[in-house]
């Protein structure tokens, strides 16, 4: 168990943002993905964020450089994205936290990249 | 009280509101695209006098206390250099960069990932307890364990206790103990009390807090006094003196941050749903600014320009000064209070809560400005309903933490 959560973590099979949501997908919780942003933290392993930072998402998130997922190190990144085939890998040394305006339609926050490295 | 409740912001409309927003977007996104060699070179620099002064400060210590004529002088000179030293990493350096402030350099040593400060809280605790729970929950009570750090009472809300009459005394104490009750502080010393702190998550804390304490106390009062070999003394007592002198200042900075008359208190509970715009319009509500010289905000990690920081925390805090201007217009173009003073009368004002709030509520009156009268161009008009609760519509609360409860019913 790390940082009071009532279960053990791991990178892959049970990362620190996410939640098993009743129909068995996994689903981003809102208050760690806040708490990982600003706490510099690792949104699977929970341990203190490393350089480079690494985020992990779909072709679109790619394209609008807009990530839901926390910022994540980069073997954690790798190891989730091997288990999904959908999500790209992206590097940065920085990035921005944006919360959202009341004109969004998805209420969540997103991670923008904002040092991009090869 | 609940952002709803807040009087300052009830004339604005929605749409207002996400006005402000943009333009502080807007202010955001020009600085961003300007970050440059200009502000490399400035975060580059003061490091570079940073180390200078501390390295002066120690070979000062290590060579002066073996002649008579230069151990008083020396000693002198040391724990001042040190203890400049001590403030510009801990205020302007450290905390700046644990905020990701100069991550965009992408540069190995310089980033939020690795820095580890002159202090004894461990900088991982540093970025849950700070940049987490206190940048997140600003001046919310029951969330923001920055308000009175668990031990004083800074808000009328919080409920009175006789524990409280020691204030004074506790306030000394923490001043004098800045950076040890900073180290304790991510601890959470209310959940302990409660008993609903994770004993594991305590344990693995606790491992941190004493291995960082530790390494601190090594080289401060073992390692570098030994290197002045019989004089060790005056070395000991030199650095005793530069982190006593850190503990008051940094003690003073951010004490004048959140604690003058005009930073507000939240009760919300729907921080969840905040928009954006509503989170810069709390952030520039609960901080306070200090007036000062280019030399004093560096000396205070530019944490003079409180209510920039907090909107920007991410953003280099050579720019805070220029951002100042931009951020003051835009309040007198909203009629948003931007809370100002000198150093002196921020501190003052602070100490005054401190000692007030020592008796019952009943005992002092209430220092925080009068309100604002309604517009004189809609002297009826009802506020504008943004949708969210206000406290009259929310369940009763009280949270132990800080013991604050709500309006009257606070003794």
């Amino acid at each position: 168990m790390l940082r009071g959560l009532s279960r053990d973590v791991d990178p892959v099979s049970a990362p620190f943002a996410w939640e098993t949501g009743p129909d068995g997908r996994r689903e981003l919780v809102g208050t760690r993905v806040t708490q990982c942003a600003l706490s510099r933290i690792c949104g699977a392993c929970a341990e203190s964020l490393g350089r480079p930072i690494a985020f992990v998402g779909d072709d679109l998130e790619v394209a609008r450089n807009a990530f839901h997922a926390p910022p994540l190190h980069e073997s954690c990144a790798e190891a989730l994205a091997a288990v999904e085939p959908s999500w790209r890998v992206v590097r940065t040394a920085a990035f921005e936290f944006v919360r959202p305006t009341s004109e969004d339609l998805d209420r969540r926050p997103v991670f923008q990249p904002s040092a991009l490295l090869e | 009280m609940a952002i709803s409740d807040v009087r300052e912001y009830m004339h604005l409309t929605e749409e207002q509101v996400e006005e402000l927003g943009r333009e502080l977007d807007q202010i955001r996104e020009e600085v961003e695209a300007s970050r440059g060699a200009d502000d490399a070179a400035y975060i580059n620099r003061l490091i570079r006098i940073q180390r200078g002064l501390a390295a002066a400060a120690r070979v000062t210590l290590m060579v002066t206390p073996h002649s008579r004529k230069t151990r008083v002088p020396g000693a002198v000179l040391g724990a001042s250099l040190l203890g400049l030293a001590k403030i510009l990493e801990n205020m302007e350096i450290g905390h700046n960069v644990m905020h990701g402030q100069w991550d965009w350099m992408n540069d190995p040593e310089i980033h939020s990932s690795n820095w580890e400060w002159d202090t004894a809280q461990p900088a991982e605790q540093w970025k849950h307890s700070h940049n987490y729970v206190h940048h997140q929950f600003t001046n919310v009570l029951g969330y923001d364990n920055d308000i009175g750090y668990g031990i004083l009472r800074m808000a009328r809300e919080q409920r009175w206790n006789p524990a409280n009459l020691g204030q004074p005394v506790y306030n000394a104490l923490l001043a004098t103990l800045f950076q040890w009750g900073v180290a304790l502080h991510d601890l959470d010393v209310e959940k302990i009390r409660k008993l609903e702190k994770d004993p594991a998550e305590m344990k693995r804390q606790l491992k941190q807090i004493v291995r960082k304490g530790r390494n601190q106390i090594l080289k401060d009062y073992v390692v570098y006094p030994a290197l002045s070999g019989p004089q060790w003394r005056t070395t000991l007592k030199a650095n005793a003196t530069a982190n006593l002198t850190r503990n008051l200042w940094s003690y003073v900075i951010i004490f004048c941050g959140h604690f003058p008359d005009g930073a507000m208190h939240f009760t919300e509970e729907e921080i969840e749903d905040e928009t954006r715009a509503e989170w810069y319009l709390r952030q520039i509500l609960g901080a306070a600014n200090f007036e000062g010289g280019e030399l004093l905000h560096i000396l205070s990690g530019n944490l003079g320009y409180q209510i920039e920081h907090h909107l920007f925390p991410d953003l280099p805090s050579n720019r805070y000064g220029q951002i100042s201007v931009r951020v003051r217009e835009l309040c007198a173009k909203y009629d948003i209070p931007y809370t100002i003073g000198p150093l002196h009368q921020q501190y003052g004002q602070a100490l005054r809560t401190i000692i007030k709030l020592s008796v019952p509520n009943s005992w002092t009156s209430d220092d925080k400005p009068p309100q604002p009268p309604a517009k004189p161009d809609a002297p009826e008009a009802p506020p504008v309903d943004k949708g969210r609760k206000s406290d009259a519509e929310r369940p009763p609360r009280r949270s132990e933490l800080g013991a604050w409860s709500r309006g009257k019913q606070a003794s």
